[in-house]
């Protein structure tokens, strides 16, 4: 019997469409090699896939290093087959209580993999998953155990595609299933375009029920400004900088205070770099969303390794560029709406005559923007423009209201829902069109979410978000007045098209389904610290209920709401509220002691 | 015969101020078995310490790794793992714990470790309630105001010890120094060891004040030697010093700084004739190897509060206008040079220069150009303090 045959019989039992798969598939997607030792390797595509001189010494340095952080009752889940040397390593070095999985992307290069060496009795114990990336989503969802993932990056390179389907996947169902409720700082900025969308994201984490620090920097706002009249730019950047690493302190001392499960940072927080590694080195687990265009601002470069996680609204090239700058994880996270604010209104007659018109745009004035929205003035339909930053842009200035003034959320409001058509024309600071056209701006879904018609300029990420018959998009400037004249001669259209817009926004693009990614994410990634939280383990009625719960915990246990959450300084909060004449136990004592290092450990000031 | 376990958890300064405590208590109970437990980083030190049976280790890095795991929940393997530690630790309970520090774990420590348990808190560890000896020490640190009893003594009065009169010196390493230390204190002379750094970098001295010092030295003392002093995170601030000095003068400096263990660190500073620096942990230590020293302290150091134990050290201590922290101007180089060519010191600007004498009562510090008679509120103060002590 051979080889491959060998290894199928071992998982037929278990696995039969496995096995069926793998006999039907035709294999050849891997070529062999021997390597210098003499044990087989191989390459794909090119690239060898294990070590050309000694794969088991290679696979064995990979698997000591991953298993540092495997913890006992967690599933490991192998992303990249190869040859399975790193599994086996990974198998050897298994914590006790812990299990196995391996994502198997493709069942041909699997077939090759298991016809070149002779696989130990640890091949059949392994749980393989399999099929597209929903199917595999539910698989390991459907896992009564916290994932933990390993990727092997030289085997699991060619199919970054279907690892990436299966983690938006696998992130969108575990999302549902969140029910714990964490404790997380949002840091936000001193003032600029991320502090609305930072009221947003505190907002939606409350409505999930996480309980919400926000160490809100916008009341230092007047005086950072007041740094800006100062003549010398370099006392202007030398006085912004240093307040920002006050501030940066301040949040520091905000955090020790009040240590929470997730420092949740967003663009233009002003957190520096020492800041970031110090409450690494605390333990203090970070996000960054960056809600930016990484092509503009680049402040990312130098705080790119002080985030534990990074999400950003773009992919690819920007995905690239942070991990070379030193990112650890980083993550995609589209912008999104917040129902409660971005939402269709009944506007009165003397509301709908100042704030509506045929066509309207709203936002500030970029070059691009300058130099293309005087093409659509016509004398066929009304026109006008509303934002700040139009300083010197004559063609604009007959339809700008307002002379330019900045305008409030409540008024751009009025101006989406008493406008037939609204413009949205992403920044750039060309001419034209954005040639690097990825991420979707919030105004995609705010407009949407509004129930607002719209044009928008194509993105290359935005079919992921709305559909054509939810949007309708134009690629080219000389597109757009053909487009008004259709549009404004169907006003049910319109409105078909805007209400069908509205309640994808409803159903997927909310601030609420984003900080659930978000979590389901991190969930993921710490299955331990946050994951178990996300998944309702920490409450005292189900930690009473673990086998894995020293029984002398119990009764302590038992002394707290079934619901509650209860952590080791709850534990000791109880006992030191017991009185100082209280008679210890041992139990007692060791909290107490461990407690003691658990606040030194997180003491940040 | 009873069994008594000592804890001292903090840092090696306060280990060395422990050791009068441990004289009193050997000379209060010979016959008993009197152990230590200290950092494991400071095991070493604790086995120079005499009248000790046993010295354990506190492994503080482990517990900081289970704590950071008991955040996630404490597991029956953990605590089993603890339990074993525990035990492997202090395989019989002890009679009874002197627990010299008010931190929660070495508190805590004590109450698991031992029967009964002497320290800090009145009423176990929940207790808010200080002993009156605690309450002293607490206070002085919060205020600042001059501790006329030395933190020895009141390690002491904590235990319900009297000082031990004579100031109790180190054992000798037992062991065979290296060649390059081997040459130190042979030869020339005299030899001063230099400690280049400070725990606080508020307390580092700045570089070319050293360098101004060693260059002055050599020139009025042309036979002498330098020993410069620090671990391996000081090798850098130690060539700093160095770099710009003549051959000449390199010849006669030995930097050891990085190369040294804790034993072989005292067995260098018995070698030297005196010991200057700032940090006060390595001139505790100094004291304790029977090293006159001499203590330049600024930024929070003060000189009652942690001067070294016993007599004939030196200390100049920067004054401030209100009591607060320093950052000198001017540095005593020429008054400390006085002092190992045995001539009297001169005056500094805006320093006071004080010196130490132990009587009954233990250490004190007299100004110079006041009496050196013991203040007098000190034996009051013992009165009042051991009227309620604890044993």
């Amino acid at each position: 019997m051979n080889l491959l045959q060998t290894h199928l019989d071992g998982i037929r039992k278990t696995f039969p469409d496995l096995v069926s798969a793998v006999t039907e598939s035709a294999g050849g997607v891997l070529t062999i090699a021997q390597s210098r030792e003499g044990s087989p390797s191989a390459t794909q595509e090119g690239q060898w896939i294990h070590s050309a001189y000694d794969p088991r010494k290679e696979a064995q340095s990979w698997a000591t290093l991953q298993a540092k952080e495997w913890h006992a009752g967690e599933l490991g889940v192998v992303l990249g087959v190869g040859l399975l040397y790193h599994v086996e390593a990974l198998v050897a070095s298994k914590p006790l209580g812990a299990r196995l999985a391996v994502v198997i992307s493709d069942i041909a290069a699997f077939k090759d993999a298991l016809a070149v060496r002779p696989l130990g009795p640890w091949f059949n114990a392994i749980e393989w998953i399999w099929g597209n990336s929903d199917e595999m989503a539910t698989q390991l969802a459907s896992k009564s155990a916290p994932l933990r993932f390993f990727t092997y990056a030289p085997a699991a390179r060619p199919y970054a595609a279907q690892h990436q389907a299966l983690d938006v996947e696998l992130r969108r169902l575990l999302a549902t299933r969140q029910h714990g409720r964490l404790h997380v700082a949002v840091v936000g900025p001193i003032y600029g375009g991320s502090l609305p969308i930072t009221k947003y994201v505190v907002r939606a984490l409350e409505s999930l029920g996480h309980r919400v620090s926000w160490v809100d920097h916008s009341i230092h706002h007047a005086s950072y400004e007041r740094f800006n009249t100062f003549r010398d730019p370099r006392h202007r950047l030398s006085m912004q900088s240093r307040f920002a690493d006050v501030l940066s302190m301040g949040t520091l001392t905000e955090l020790s205070e009040d240590p929470p499960d997730l420092v949740l940072a967003m663009a233009q927080a002003p957190m520096s770099l020492g800041a970031l590694e110090h409450l690494r080195r605390k333990k203090f687990m970070t996000a960054m969303w960056f809600v930016e265009n990484y092509r503009h601002l680049t402040y990312w470069q130098q705080l790119a390794p002080g985030y534990d996680y990074w999400f950003t609204i773009q992919q690819k090239d920007c995905h690239d560029a942070l991990r070379r700058a030193g990112a650890p994880h980083v993550s995609y996270l589209p912008m999104a709406a917040d129902p409660s604010v971005h939402r269709p209104l009944t506007l009165a007659t003397n509301e709908q005559l100042e704030f509506g018109s045929d066509l309207s745009f709203v936002g500030a004035g970029y070059a691009n923007r300058r130099a293309v929205l005087p093409r659509w003035i016509s004398k066929d339909w009304t026109f006008k423009v509303w934002g700040n930053e139009w300083e010197g842009a004559d063609a604009v200035a007959p339809i700008l209201q307002r002379n330019g003034a900045r305008i409030d959320t409540d008024t751009c409001l009025k101006v989406f829902n008493a406008t037939a058509i609204n413009l949205n024309l992403h920044s750039n600071t060309g001419e034209g069109l954005d040639p690097a056209a990825d991420f979707v701006n919030p105004r995609t879904f705010e407009l949407a979410a509004a129930g607002a018609f719209q044009l928008v300029d194509q993105r290359a990420l935005l079919p992921e978000c709305f559909t054509e018959d939810e949007i309708v998009s134009f690629e080219a400037t000389d597109e757009v007045p053909s487009l008004i004249r259709t549009w404004l001669r169907d006003p049910v259209g319109r409105r078909t098209i805007a209400d069908t817009a509205r309640q994808r926004v409803l159903r997927q693009h909310t601030y609420e389904h984003r900080m659930k990614d978000l979590l389901a994410e991190l969930g993921m990634r710490e299955p331990d610290r946050l994951g178990s939280i996300l998944r309702g383990e920490r409450t005292a009625e189900v930690l009473a209920a673990q086998t894995t719960t020293p029984s002398e915990l119990t009764p302590m246990l038992r002394q707290f709401a079934p619901d509650q959450r209860v952590e080791l300084k709850d534990l000791a909060a109880q006992i030191r509220a017991r009185g100082p004449r209280t008679e210890l136990s041992r139990e007692d004592l060791l909290i107490l002691m461990l407690e003691s290092y658990r606040t030194e450990t997180r003491d940040l000031v | 015969m009873s069994r008594t376990l000592v804890i001292q958890l903090a840092r090696l300064g306060d280990l060395v101020q422990t050791m009068p405590m441990i004289t009193a208590l050997r000379k209060q109970y010979p016959r008993d078995t009197i152990d230590l437990l200290c950092p494991e980083p400071l095991r070493d030190l604790g086995t120079l310490i005499p009248g000790l049976d046993r010295v354990i280790g506190w492994d503080g890095a482990r517990w900081h790794r289970w704590a950071e795991r008991a955040i996630q929940g404490i597991q029956p393997d953990q605590r089993k793992e603890i339990e074993q530690e525990l035990a492997a630790l202090c395989p019989h309970i002890y009679d009874r714990a002197f627990v010299l520090n008010q931190h929660t774990r070495a508190i805590v420590a004590g109450t698991l470790l031992a029967k009964e348990c002497v320290g800090p808190l009145a009423q176990g560890p929940l207790s808010e309630q200080l002993t009156p000896w605690a309450a002293y020490v607490r206070e002085i640190a919060r205020t600042r105001r001059s501790n006329r009893i030395h933190l020895s003594d009141a390690f002491c009065g904590m235990c319900g010890l009297l000082p031990p009169g004579t100031p109790p010196r180190c054992l000798t390493p037992l062991i065979s120094p290296s060649r390059n230390l081997e040459q130190i204190g042979r030869g020339g002379g005299p030899w001063i060891g230099i400690i280049v750094g400070a725990g606080d970098p508020a307390r580092l001295v700045p570089v070319d004040v050293w360098r101004a010092w060693i260059v002055r030295f050599l020139a009025v003392l042309p036979r002498g030697r330098v020993v410069l002093i620090g671990h391996g995170a000081e090798c850098e601030r130690a060539r700093d010093i160095q770099q710009p000095l003549p051959p000449s003068i390199l010849g006669r400096i030995w930097d050891i700084t990085g190369q040294t263990t804790i034993h072989e660190l005292a067995q260098t500073l018995t070698r030297c004739q005196h010991v200057i620096g700032s940090d006060t942990g390595p001139l505790h230590l100094a004291a304790a190897v029977g090293t006159p020293t001499l203590g330049w302290y600024f930024a929070r150091a003060r000189v009652h509060e942690t001067g070294p134990y016993g007599s004939g050290h030196r200390i100049w201590q920067a004054q401030s206008e209100d009591g607060g922290p320093v950052v000198p101007a001017t540095w005593p180089i020429e008054p400390s040079l006085d002092v190992l060519l045995s001539e009297s010191p001169r005056t500094q600007p805006q320093w006071s220069q004080w010196t130490s004498q132990t009587d009954e009562w233990g250490t004190y510090y007299s100004e110079a150009g006041q009496s050196s008679a013991p203040p007098r509120e000190r034996e009051a103060l013992w009165h009042e303090l051991s009227h309620a002590m604890p044993v």
